[in-house]
């Protein structure tokens, strides 16, 4: 099944600007990207990545010391939101199962993360092409179903927010969407690592892999605009709609039950008691935003560099250029669990109350005002017998 | 002579400021709301120069607390009256009897208040939720609320803060109206002459909780198809204004083939008896109770009443109504006819028989329940009302019967 590249990977190099750069001349000492790979793994170097002089150390090490940030924070904040999510009774709805299963994701993408640290520690893949399959494997799954997720949170959120008595989704049909977001997906995923359709290489400082984006062959171009459409417009253009629509309901909603409130000669119409905090479209509007924009910071950069890889100035994708995408994806995967979890005041109690030394403090004025005035209602006693003398 | 009277009590956390209530339930009577009166007790060296502020709030509640996300709440609270309770700002104030009789027994310390309901008030409904849920219930609440303060603006604290679940009920007219509600509609069939007619027709327009509704049905069969079989449900209606939304849950049904098939040409006059109970909807999702208390018994909410020459579109909160619900089943090919009666279930009005009799089972039961809770013993005019209830159970039995 194996594809030979070879004539197209040890053929002339039409990209080595270097060799013509004076500082690169007067040395001689610069050698080109993947000098140093090991014979048996040359063939999987592009021709494209010849082209380029060995990165600085200092990039090499940046970039190092930013997985290994990025890797503590991500398995501790998706770890921690597995397991609050999957251990406390009060997080266990329908939609909170879509969060579990978005922490799923990003932590898979972080089990690539050690496999990055030994290849940049070596200067090659660690494994060869089955490592690289595997590391390619990883991120592709890893990033589509945190794509679609994030996508049908959106849409449930909608669902919920839209038609709070009857609308939420249920436990069956929430089900059915995480079983959806797994095939989502696969295809794009298998399909290279089978060489089927497109094919899995390294990149960057050949020290991560990931599809092909390079090859100018129609074949592949077809590839990456479908996987371009697939797992970026579909899931980017449900979350702009559903939240777009969520935001339009809430603003219509709050307008109808101030027009009930005017029916009863009532000016204040407030979710809790303390009217000083923001207007719910304002929330909304802020959270959706947010949420969007982190969509867009996790997947825009790949984007834009696959496109330019098959449709541009290729020369633009230089490798330190190619590794900033990756480190944007694997960065939202930290943030995911802030995003989503931690804004939810549940999941914030209940950290405040398994983890105290996390230092949160939940706000009970602020979110939970008419919460705590009512359980004082219904906890204590309030009737008694009282005998009034005549 | 000494008169037993029930009065409920509530105190801040830091205990220093009290209310005194003579009842929860408060009646709309369309023309007029009852008020809400009570009397307040705090301590004055607490309050050295602060001022006590009380409030009556409605809570709308059209969600789950548990699916809030986003910052949105699925429940808004609207403050209907506010007052300064303590110092008085009306000292002319007239007392009901049962504040002046709180007021007589508290002594210097006891402040009166009254609340009233704005016209358009919903009624307190609650939506049943499944058994396991623990979330706050959906629906129409009612809280009065008292708090310490500088002004009325002010940070409340929840130490100086009370606040106390009410429920505002309508109850029925004391007519019950003369009209029999009744609907006749008739089906034809494609591909054959003739029509099935079917009429329904209700004992009643207003009924109480816990009657029996008795619809009269009558089918003439004209056409060629017939009739296999015959379903009646009791149809609760909730319309939930605040986010738009209505549904239809079957509250009683039965099905029959007693008499059928109604062949062409054939007539059939039958009389369905279903009791639409709270009782036996237990558990279910999304069916309207009248607002309860948490140790009262409670009754499937109430239908909406609303004031002469207004609709109940114009209605807030929640809108309740019930129908009759007859459906024919004409075969397979014939398929189904169905027609709907409305009806009123409703509070017996105080002062009629129903109502005392309801009330003695109240009161028995909450005495019933002090006795569990306290464990002290019952003196004798609590064991005359005992001997009520016993009998009162008897008749609901019969009743039942």
């Amino acid at each position: 099944m194996h594809i030979n590249y070879t004539g197209d990977l040890t053929g002339p190099q039409p990209y080595a600007s270097f060799l013509n750069d004076s500082l690169g001349d007067a040395s001689g000492s610069v050698l080109p990207l993947g000098h140093d790979y090991p014979a048996e793994f040359q063939h999987m170097v592009h021709a494209h990545w010849r082209g380029f002089r060995t990165p600085p150390i200092y990039h090499r090490a940046g970039i190092y010391i930013a997985f290994c940030v990025l890797m503590t924070l991500n398995i501790f904040g998706n770890g921690l939101v597995i397991w609050i999510f999957s251990t406390s009774k009060s997080l266990r709805t329908p939609s909170n199962l879509l969060i579990l299963n978005l922490a799923v994701f990003d932590l898979f993408m972080a089990s690539n993360m050690p496999h990055y640290l030994i290849n940049a520690t070596l200067g090659y893949i660690a494994g060869g092409e089955m490592g690289c399959d595997i590391y390619a494997l990883n991120g592709g799954i890893s990033g589509m179903g945190a794509s679609i997720t994030n996508a049908f949170i959106a849409f449930d959120r909608y669902k919920t927010i839209s038609n709070p008595i009857d609308g939420r989704l249920s436990y069956g049909q929430i089900l059915m969407c995480i079983i959806f977001t797994w095939l989502w997906a696969t295809p794009f995923s298998v399909l290279p690592l089978f060489q089927i359709w497109g094919r899995y290489l390294p990149e960057g400082f050949l020290t991560t892999c990931t599809f092909d984006y390079l090859t100018n062959t129609d074949e592949n171009r077809l590839f990456v605009r479908t996987i371009f459409v697939w797992s970026y417009a579909i899931p980017m253009t449900v979350i702009i709609v559903s939240y777009y629509k969520l935001f339009t309901h809430v603003r219509t909603h709050e307008q109808m039950l101030a027009e009930q409130a005017k029916k009863m000669n009532v000016k204040s119409l407030s979710a809790n008691q303390n009217n000083d905090s923001m207007s719910v479209e304002l929330k909304i509007a802020k959270a959706a935003l947010i949420i969007y924009m982190l969509f867009v910071l996790a997947w825009t950069p790949y984007s834009v560099v696959a496109l330019i890889g098959c449709f541009g100035e290729q020369q633009l994708i230089t490798p330190f250029v190619s590794m900033l995408p990756m480190l944007a994806c694997k960065s939202v995967s930290c943030l995911d669990p802030w995003v989503y979890a931690t804004s939810h005041p549940k999941y914030r109690l209940e950290l405040e109350r398994r983890l105290p030394w996390l230092g949160i403090r939940e706000k009970q004025t602020g979110t939970g005002a008419t919460g705590g005035q009512e359980s004082v209602a219904s906890v204590s006693g309030d009737t008694l017998a009282m005998s009034v003398q005549n | 002579m000494v008169v037993s009277v029930k009065v409920f009590k509530k105190a801040t956390p830091n205990g220093k400021v009290t209310f005194y209530l003579g009842r929860r339930d408060f009646i709309d009577h369309l023309d007029y709301c009852d008020p809400v009166d009570g009397v307040i007790v705090v301590e004055p060296e607490y309050l050295k120069n602060r001022k006590v502020f009380g409030q009556l709030a409605t809570t709308y509640r059209y969600g789950r607390e548990e699916d809030e996300v986003m910052g949105v709440k699925f429940s808004k609270e609207l403050i209907l009256s506010r007052e300064q309770i303590v110092p008085m700002t009306n000292p002319n104030m007239e007392m009901t009897p049962m504040q002046e009789k709180l007021v007589r027994k508290l002594g210097a310390n006891a402040h009166p208040f009254t609340f009233h309901f704005p016209p358009n008030s919903p009624s307190s409904v609650t939506l049943q939720q499944e058994g396991d849920d623990m979330g706050k219930p959906l629906g129409v609440e009612y809280t009065i609320r008292a708090y310490v303060a500088d002004s009325e603006d002010d940070r409340q604290h929840k130490r100086s803060m009370v606040s106390l679940v009410i429920k505002k009920l309508q109850y029925a007219p004391l007519n019950r109206g003369q009209r029999l509600p009744s609907s006749l509609v008739s089906k034809g069939f494609t591909f054959s002459n003739g029509k099935i007619s079917l009429e329904v027709t209700l004992d009643r327009e207003i009924y109480y909780h816990g009657e029996k509704v008795a619809a009269t049905v009558q089918v003439s069969n004209n056409s060629k198809k017939s009739v296999k079989s015959i379903k009646c449900f009791i149809v609760q209606h909730t319309e939930i204004t605040m986010v738009n939304a209505q549904f239809s849950k079957h509250v009683a049904q039965l099905e029959t083939k007693e008499g059928c098939p109604i062949t062409p040409g054939a007539n059939l006059t039958k009389t369905f008896y279903l009791i639409p109970l709270a009782a036996n909807n237990k558990d279910r999702h999304g069916i309207a109770l009248d607002g309860h208390l948490k140790d009262e018994d409670v009754n499937l909410a109430s239908s909406t009443m609303v004031q002469e020459g207004k609709s109940t579109g114009d209605a807030c909160g929640i809108v309740i109504s019930y129908s009759v619900r007859i459906k024919l089943n004409c075969g397979t090919l014939g398929g189904e006819m169905q027609t709907d009666v409305p009806f009123k279930l409703l509070q017996p009005a105080p002062g009629t028989i129903e109502k005392k009799r309801s009330n003695a089972m109240k009161k028995m039961k909450s005495i019933e329940q002090h006795r569990n809770v306290k464990g002290y013993y019952q003196d004798d005019d609590d064991n005359i009302v005992f001997e009520d209830f016993a009998k009162m159970r008897m008749n609901n039995v019969n009743m039942a019967d």
